[in-house]
């Protein structure tokens, strides 16, 4: 047997060859993968997404040229030093080679320094404080994030003031509304368990963290600016996703992100309509109800057909008027949509577990419903079914002691002309 | 010619039957102390324990097949479903897997006669039964449905008694873990022989070495987790509960910093097992040896430094950035690695065995994991792909396209040592195409839904990403279904394979030093190791495997050679 010991592998011209083209190969593949790069990523809607995107094209670029050094050289390998049929011998005795050694491991440090700089460089510029944020007609407004499972509320603390000389707040439910070049910057409570606001068009996340109620929660930040794309019409939308496991709905916790083309048709389209809607209610509280129901997102866990609702985590609200007064013993259709609501713990339908946070004065944030909210919830869905006798007129639905005193009333909730106001206000309902 | 080191001291009074002998079937079974038969015990628990959690995988992918919930009755049921796909596959197959290969070879290696701490070896296989039950028993009761990270309050206020049952597993999963390790690195560290020195180790004992030091270093920081979880469950205390003054992420930091080294747990004796398979099947010694070893070490060290890149979206920012450079920086010591591998097969004369092809396979897809994670690192980007499928990519890379290659290789590599027979290489062939292709067609993909928007744990998804999850879930049934044919080719090659003889592959590690199956005490005499484990191509080398193959005559030890 020949010993070889000592003796550089010899590299044949063909090996040159099949290098070379493959050199060749992947320069074209590098050039390609990067202008197939706008297909694998989301539109590049905010200022921060096309410095993200920078940097991952030069990613890309470095990646595709280890892997296809990589897959290359293992190619040429597994081609050209297969053991020929027959072949019982060993290969070259060599055992490395020092200087090799060295420069494959100075390149790849100095390439992973040089990335690190660069993806330092890129999060600098991007966390970068802005002179103003959530700029909206002259006023910086605040803009507030709850997430529950398995819904996104927004709302927006505005500088208006309602006849009662409160402040007005927004709620937007699911939805953010901004416009071109507004800086971003929402202050994001969770009010259970551990979500995370990301927006893929602009490549934006942050984990919302439990935190004490007492002090306030542990509110974290998310900042950004849209940006105008191309060819988009305005007002456009982009979605909004959950992506830390929250639960049963996870995968359902969505919400949407519209972008209005200025501050003017922002202004138009959304701010102005919106506090008039607070300013001016609808006479009906059917039809106030109707909007609420969609502020309080409860289409993230309901199924209901008249608003398009689909989600299977809670029971669904079809024909809900209709079952309502057969719920609970000695509890009327009203009674039960409203302990439903503000105590929703104190009965849970059969088959479904206990996810659904309570609405009352006496939550805190996205969470909060007033009494006269409550009323007008309550005679929507006094309307979702067939033969009613969920009837909103002459009816007196009794409220604890404890709403009562927070919502500052002493009278129970008073449908139509009946009388309430002597009920036993102080009869809770079972907590069963 | 030369003097050459004999393999095996005077045999002439070796039992010619016993040295042959096949355990019986049910000594598996049995309590033993034995490393040879606790290593089975482990390989075919883990294997189990794979099938298992391979269906689940099945039924995730079942399920993703439309972007609807459809095959499950709930998301709840989705989410417990794919909890348990990952405890499955990390704490009962991956991990539990290594422990089969290290316990069989690593003493063989080393020439010894036995691990170090027989009884403890067999201690820390048999928790793991009672530790499987625990946690298989959760999924039937309110089943853990926290993923298999656990994170509270999700796990904590938010979750039913299987996260109780699935923490007590877990936690006798780490004991045995951990009394496993100790043994390895007293057995690696004391039981060479003399002219073994640390230089001189087969790779595998390094990478064995350095995934015990590991483990034996950050597996009670799971512990110390999984405690404080448990006491929050049932004792009603709030280490991680915000209203009492406690913190998630307090939990995420020390689940981390475990799990984010248990990676390389799972990927160290891999990558052992590549620098053993490449040398042996391209005849050529390993490149830059001292390198390979070192990196190992390398990454192990630098592997406690990066825990924190998980928790990119919670972490307080001004902490991101360090994680970013340190997380970059262990590219350095798995680049080196993938050149040697590479200076390993250049100028060899390779052979195509299965075995290799599982190695070359881990080489070819594994470069790809490692470039995601640098990707991964990138903080900027990972703010966008974080918690996405880009994820689910990233580390099914490593730990699929790595580990499970790696341990496909391992299988081919020493089922003959194990059984004392060939698997056939035809049928090996067919399910490395088979696991190739159906791994890169599942796996590839999913950077590009994780990139365009599709979040991780979700049974519901947005419907433009149907055809991609189509594509995804038709090739992961190929490559489930070239699970079949592996197992397939170990059964009819336990009772039919042709005759492996000690040395198959003419390696000069001492494993193939002695009969195949080894006898009880492994070796006869002491065995005398050749000065190089991988001097492949010198006379000295030749004259020394053609020694084995003269005492090994028939699979019989002869009389000693000379």
């Amino acid at each position: 047997m020949n010993d070889n010991r000592n003796r550089t592998p010899s590299i044949s011209p063909a090996a040159v060859v099949v290098a070379a083209i493959f050199l060749l190969v992947s320069v074209i593949g590098i050039n390609w993968f990067t202008s197939f790069v706008p297909v694998v990523l989301p539109p590049q809607a905010s200022a921060e997404s096309k410095s993200v995107d920078e940097l991952f094209y030069v990613l890309v670029i470095i990646g595709g040229i280890v892997f296809f050094l990589i897959q290359g050289m293992l190619l040429i390998s597994v081609i050209f030093f297969r053991a020929k049929s027959g072949d019982q011998s060993d290969g070259p005795n060599f055992h490395g080679n020092a200087l090799l050694e060295i420069v494959w491991t100075i390149i790849p440090a100095g390439v992973v320094v040089f990335l690190a700089v660069l993806s330092f460089n890129v999060w600098m510029q991007n966390t970068e404080p802005k002179a103003t944020v959530n700029l909206i007609d002259g006023d910086e407004v605040k803009i507030n994030v709850s997430g529950a499972r398995y819904a996104w509320t927004h709302t927006y603390q505005t500088g208006r003031i309602d006849p009662n000389g409160a402040q007005i707040v927004i709620n937007s439910g699911d939805k953010l509304h901004t416009y071109i070049g507004q800086n971003i910057e929402l202050e994001l409570r969770t009010q259970d368990v551990i979500h995370s606001y990301w927006v893929p068009a602009m490549r934006v996340k942050q984990d919302l963290l439990p935190g004490n109620p007492a002090t306030g929660g542990r509110p974290t930040d998310i900042r950004f600016t849209p940006v105008r794309v191309e060819g988009e019409t305005y007002p456009a939308s982009y979605p909004i996703v959950c992506a830390e496991l929250c639960g049963d709905g996870h995968g359902r916790m969505t919400g949407e992100v519209i972008v209005y083309a200025d501050e003017s048709q922002f202004l138009q389209q959304f701010y102005e309509p919106a506090i008039y809607a607070i300013m001016n209610p609808p006479a009906d509280p059917v039809l106030r109800g109707e909007i609420l129901i969609q502020e309080y997102i409860c289409n993230s866990c309901h199924i209901l057909d008249s608003l398009g609702w689909t989600s299977r985590t809670g029971p669904s609200l079809n024909g809900i008027a209709d079952r309502a007064g057969e719920r609970v013993p000695g509890q009327s259709a009203e009674e039960y949509i409203v302990q439903s609501v503000w105590n929703s713990q104190a009965f849970v339908v059969p088959g479904y577990t206990e996810q659904m946070a309570a609405f009352g004065p006496d939550q805190p944030d996205a969470n909060a419903m007033s009494a006269e909210q409550l009323y007008a919830i309550t005679a929507f869905l006094c309307t979702q079914g067939e033969q009613t006798d969920c009837d909103i007129e002459n009816q007196t639905v009794a409220i604890p002691a404890a709403i009562n005193t927070a919502f500052g009333l002493d009278v129970d909730i008073t449908f139509g002309q009946g009388d309430g106001a002597e009920s036993d206000s102080s009869e809770a309902p079972d907590e069963d | 010619m030369a003097t050459i080191a004999v393999p095996v001291g005077a045999q002439a009074e070796q039992n010619e039957q016993e040295a042959v002998r096949r355990p019986a079937l049910s000594e598996y079974l049995r309590w033993s102390v034995d490393h040879k038969i606790i290593g089975v015990q482990y390989g075919i628990s883990s294997f189990l324990f794979f099938l298992v959690g391979g269906a689940m995988a099945m039924g995730i992918r079942w399920e993703l097949l439309t972007p609807a919930l459809d095959l499950m009755v709930s998301g709840s049921a989705y989410n417990s479903l794919f909890t348990m796909h990952g405890t499955v596959m990390i704490f009962l197959f991956i991990i539990p897997m290594w422990a089969a290969f290290g316990n069989f070879v690593v003493p063989l290696q080393l020439g010894a006669k036995d691990m170090a701490f027989p009884w403890l070896n067999a201690f820390a296989f048999w928790l793991i039964p009672p530790a499987a039950i625990v946690i298989l028993m959760g999924y039937f009761v309110t089943p853990a449905e926290a993923g298999w990270t656990s994170y509270p309050p999700l796990s904590t206020l938010f979750s039913g008694d299987g996260q109780t049952l699935w923490a007590l597993g877990a936690h006798l999963l780490g004991i045995s873990s951990i009394m496993g390790s100790i043994n390895f690195i007293v057995t690696i560290l004391n039981m060479r022989p003399e002219s073994m020195t640390l230089w001189r180790m087969p790779l595998l004992c390094w990478a064995v070495l350095a995934t015990s030091i590991i483990a034996v270093m950050a597996t009670p920081f799971l512990a110390g987790a999984l405690t404080l979880l448990l006491l929050d469950r049932v004792a009603g205390t709030t280490f991680f509960d915000a209203a009492g003054g406690g913190d998630v992420l307090l939990w995420q930091n020390i689940f981390w910093f475990y799990s984010h080294p248990a990676v390389y747990i799972m990927v160290l004796p891999g990558m052992g097992v590549l620098s053993e398979v490449l040398s042996i099947h391209s005849r050529k010694p390993v490149f830059g040896y001292r390198m390979v070893g070192l990196s190992s070490m390398g990454i192990a060290f630098v592997g406690f430094t990066v825990w924190a890149h998980h928790m990119f979206t919670s972490l307080q920012p001004e902490l991101r950035i360090p994680f970013m450079i340190t997380t970059m920086i262990i590219a350095v010591p798995t680049g080196i690695k993938m050149f040697s591998w590479l200076g390993t097969i250049w100028g060899g004369k390779i052979r195509f065995t299965s075995a290799m092809l599982f190695a070359l396979g881990f080489l070819s897809m594994f470069v790809i994991g490692g470039i995601t994670g640098v990707m991964l690192a990138a903080l900027p980007f990972d703010i966008h792909v974080h918690d996405t499928y880009f994820v689910v990519s990233h580390f099914h890379f490593v730990l699929f396209g790595g580990s499970v290659f790696a341990i496909y290789a391992a299988l081919y590599h020493w089922f003959p040592k194990v059984t004392g027979r060939m698997m056939n290489e035809q049928l090996g062939r067919i399910h490395f195409v088979f696991t190739y292709f159906g791994f890169l067609f599942t796996f590839f993909p999913m950077h590009i839904v994780g990139m365009l928007g599709m979040p991780r744990r979700v049974a519901v998804y947005d419907p433009s990403f149907t055809q991609w999850n189509q594509l995804i879930g038709l090739s992961a049934f190929v490559l489930g279904f070239s699970t079949f044919i592996v197992i397939y080719n170990v059964i009819r090659s336990y009772y039919r394979g042709p005759i492996a003889g000690a040395n198959p592959w003419r390696a000069l590690t001492l494993e193939w030093a002695t009969t195949s199956p080894p006898p009880v005490t492994n070796f006869i005499d002491d065995p005398i190791p050749y000065e190089d484990p991988y001097g492949y191509g010198t006379e000295a080398a030749t004259a020394y495997l053609d020694a084995v193959d003269e005492s090994f005559r028939n699979g019989r030890p002869a009389s000693g050679g000379h």
